[in-house]
């Protein structure tokens, strides 16, 4: 603890921070914390120039209408209100800057700045300065127009709710006065009343349909928008008719009904719809933007994108790998998990090749650069990634491809309606009505609604189990699934080595050991101090990490061995090498204590989950990139019969589109950067939460809580979702049959008229709501 | 006679709620509805000091312009 004038501080860092802050009078941020806790400021980066460099700017920086700078940024490290205060009083107060709004649900900044005057990358300084880190992103056009989508329909739907609730209470006046008798002065009154309300519902919030009907027109479609508006304007102009004539009843408010019932319809369906993922962005976030190269014998940073195929790089421990290339010099462990899957870390050295987007464990090494960063293997992926993702086959919903028929039916159903009336001697106005009324008594709200409704229950049944399915349409494609096709490392498996067999020699100190295996933090060790799961630690002399083999250590002037069996050779004591696992063996002073035996082991549930999943009649396949061996072991232990080994981020995609391509439905459950290709490729992408961001942007469905069971769970709820989805239609369509032949008969009246209207919905959200209460059972 | 009244109260109502919800839709359109987090904390950030703030900024951007069009 730090004293300083009366304020205590955890560390050096907070008290920069604090001094920092008084100095340009923001010290009223510890005020507005209130009982948030802070944590210290994160490490310095000294990448700030790359901020400055054609490059970035091309890439993310718009010269906005006024000359003035913009970037959108991603601030690390906001927890509280009080830090968005911070961040943005401090930008505000740097000459320069004119605007920086971020917003505090998704921690996105928009900065405005003049660049004559300040910096970028003073501004990022600036934010790093006060314990916050920020990177760039790019607003891809697909999430504006998605937001800008969204905040057009927010204004329909206010207009509309508006008007509609205020239209009721109208209509409660009429059908009042329907029943017990009105003057036809107040009649005329509540008419215009409602035909004000009705009117910018019709052409304003309305004006959806409208586009959409002329689109269909257009492609010669018949869709239910075509539907919807004909209806809608039909009985808008009848009604100013009848309002003029003053004479009949109006139906104003079967027309603001219709738009507003059916508007939020399509309103869910916009609210559930996938926002553009940054995953790129996310992407380049974890790759360094600049590496150390070698030239004439000095080391100098250089920009990622400019480093030339052979160049000469000096890697070291920690570092990510941002360009392909073979090891000149040098040794150590590199971390390819997230590539290949594989936990265990592969021991590199000279002559070896290395991969973008791995990581260095403990090597420190030179390496001769043998693709640019264009052409590397992280950025091939991403490309690839790029084109599957716009790809991406899409099943059409139900109700779009039933509306097209239901629509085309009405319309002529009313047709129909109109001329036998007309011809069986009726005046042309009687035959009218009767055939607007058809139009108006189908109302499509039902419809509308049915899959909407549906799969707000869907979603939320599944939000519980901690399943979050990204767009609702999604619930109906996964609905009919035919294949599962599961990774193995971290899907099927829990990704890290386990201890399965101990073989104690005689008996040993096991918080020897454990200090021994804490010292370092390979998975083989972290495995076997996970089996110990002791707390204490004893001190331990000259620790030494040797590459490949283990640890070695002293305590109390004991010799201590922990590794494998190419340690325990190299200190000469002879040990047995057979086994299919990964082994570890235990020494002090040179005599074997004990032997344990790791591997990666199927998460408890798997089994379980996988014999489920089989039983809804889907196929289960398993996909790994690891080897023959413990590929079809790890199968056998779970119940999996289709095993495809060996495979490539490539090969994956490619076995996904081979069985697309037979006409199945596959869904794709990974975890890591090796799975991406393959998620994007299928029909469903099912990510764990635990795995990579790259993994959950790309997918459509995450499971936070990373069980097979869950996975399971959601196909079930995907299932009764569809099912449900098929009663709502089917609801909806046997009130059209009940009511469409009284139309046609003409016994229609305007309070059946308005009561069928929201019957047919009610009906519809009850049958949801019903559905949802014997799920939950 | 009552009817005029009738027509009176309904004119009279539609106007109020017209205002509402013009007020709410611009509210929508300039972005307040945007950030609900910050929304919901607007408490926070509603006094003296923001607003003096906000009127610093625009003054600020004044001058910056004033500078970009200065000719080189």
């Amino acid at each position: 603890m730090i004293e300083d004038d009366g304020h205590y501080f955890c560390c050096n860092g907070c008290q920069g921070v604090f001094h920092l802050l008084n100095e340009s009078g923001l010290e009223r941020f510890y005020e507005k914390t209130a009982h948030t806790k802070l944590s210290p400021p994160t490490l310095q980066h000294d990448d700030s120039a790359h901020f400055d460099s054609p490059a970035f700017y091309e890439r993310y920086v718009i010269t906005n209408d006024e000359g003035f700078q913009e970037v959108s940024l991603i601030i690390e490290g906001i927890h509280c209100a009080a830090c968005v205060w911070l961040n943005e009083k401090a930008l505000h107060q740097m000459d320069g800057v004119i605007e920086a709004h971020i917003n505090y649900t998704n921690n996105k900044a928009r900065i405005i700045w003049a660049d004559h005057t300040v910096k970028l990358s003073v501004i990022i300084e600036k934010i790093r300065a006060i314990g916050y880190n920020a990177f760039p992103y790019d607003p891809s056009a697909q999430e504006l127009s998605a937001n800008r989508k969204r905040k057009d329909y927010y204004l329909r739907m206010a207009v509309a709710t508006f008007a509609s609730m205020n239209i009721m209470w109208v209509a409660v006046a009429q059908y009042a006065g329907y029943f017990t008798g009105i003057t036809q002065d107040v009649k005329t009154i509540l008419n215009v009343a409602e035909w004000v309300l009705a009117t910018p519902v019709l052409f304003y919030s309305g004006w959806v349909f409208f586009k959409g009907a002329y689109y269909g027109i257009k492609n010669r479609v018949v869709n239910m928008d075509i539907l919807v508006a004909t209806g809608a304007l039909l009985t808008y102009m009848y009604s100013i008719y009848i309002t003029l004539n003053e004479e009949g009843e109006a139906y104003f408010d079967s027309v603001a009904m219709i738009i507003t019932f059916v508007l939020f319809g399509k309103f869910l369906e916009v609210l559930s719809k996938k926002n553009a993922a940054d995953t790129l962005d996310i992407m380049s976030k974890h790759i360094p933007s600049e590496v150390s190269v070698i030239e004439d014998a000095q080391v100098v940073s250089v920009n990622v994108n400019e480093v030339k195929a052979g160049s000469v790089i000096l890697l070291k421990a920690g570092e990510k790998i941002a360009l392909d290339g073979v090891v000149l010099e040098g040794e150590g462990s590199i971390d390819e998990s997230s590539l290949t899957g594989e936990s265990e870390p592969i021991y590199k050295r000279s002559g070896d090749t290395l991969v973008s987007g791995t990581t260095s464990i403990d090597a420190v090494l030179q390496y001769r650069c043998s693709k640019d960063f264009a052409h590397s293997t992280l950025s091939s992926l991403v490309a690839l990634l790029e084109n599957s993702m716009r790809k991406k086959p899409r099943i059409e919903q139900m109700a779009n491809r039933l509306s097209e028929h239901f629509s085309t039916t009405i319309l002529l159903l009313s047709l129909l309606t109109f001329l036998v009336w007309w011809f069986w001697p009726h005046d042309f106005e009687t035959s009218f009505i009767v055939g607007i009324s058809v139009i108006i008594i189908a109302c499509p709200c039902a419809l509308a609604l049915a899959t909407p409704v549906a799969t707000l229950v869907g979603l939320g049944l599944g939000a519980r189990r901690g399943i979050l399915f990204k767009e609702a349409a999604q619930l109906e494609t996964m609905a009919q699934a035919t294949v599962l096709v599961l990774d193995k490392t971290g899907t099927i498996t829990k990704g890290t080595p386990e201890v399965v067999h101990v073989t104690v020699l005689k008996p040993f100190d096991e918080a020897l050991l454990f200090s021994l295996v804490s010292s370092s933090n390979h998975p083989i060790a972290e495995g076997i101090a996970r089996y110990l799961s002791l707390t204490a630690v004893q001190s331990l002399d000259d620790v030494e990490q040797r590459h490949a083999q283990g640890i070695c250590a002293r305590s109390g002037g004991k010799k201590v061995l922990g590794g494998n069996a190419r340690l325990m050779q190299a200190h000469g004591i002879e040990v047995s090498v057979e086994s299919q696992h990964s082994l570890f063996y235990f020494a002090v002073d040179g005599v074997l204590y004990a032997v344990f035996e790791l591997r990666d082991v199927p998460k408890d549930d798997s089994a379980h989950a996988i014999a489920a999943i089989r039983r809804q009649g889907i196929d289960v396949v398993m996909l790994t990139g690891d080897h023959e061996g413990s590929a079809r072991h790890i199968a056998r232990e779970v119940g999996i019969d289709k095993v495809h080994f060996l495979l490539t981020p490539e090969a994956k995609a490619a076995y996904i589109q081979q069985r697309q391509e037979s006409g199945d439905r596959v869904i794709m459950a990974g975890d890591g950067v090796n799975d991406i290709l393959a998620l994007a490729n299928a029909d469903i992408g099912i990510a764990m939460g635990s795995g990579s961001d790259i993994a959950i942007d790309v997918s459509d469905v995450v499971l936070l809580n990373d069980t097979l069971e869950s996975l399971s769970e959601a196909i079930m709820i995907s299932k009764s979702t569809f099912s449900l989805i098929k009663q709502n239609l089917g609801i909806s369509l046997l009130y059209n049959a009940i009511t469409i032949p009284l139309a046609m008969a003409g016994y229609i009246i305007p309070l059946i008229a308005a009561i069928s209207m929201s019957l047919s919905s009610l009906l519809v959200v009850g049958n949801s709501m019903r559905v949802r209460w014997s799920i939950i059972k | 006679m009552d009817s005029w009244v009738i027509a009176m109260m309904l004119g009279a109502s539609l106007i109020l709620g017209g205002v509402a919800l013009i007020a709410f839709l611009w509210g929508i359109k300039s972005g307040q509805f945007d950030d609900k987090e910050k929304f919901l904390n607007a408490a926070l950030y509603d006094d003296e000091t923001e607003l003096n703030d906000a009127a610093e900024q625009e003054r600020k951007k004044k001058t910056l312009q004033e500078k970009n069009y200065r000719p080189e």
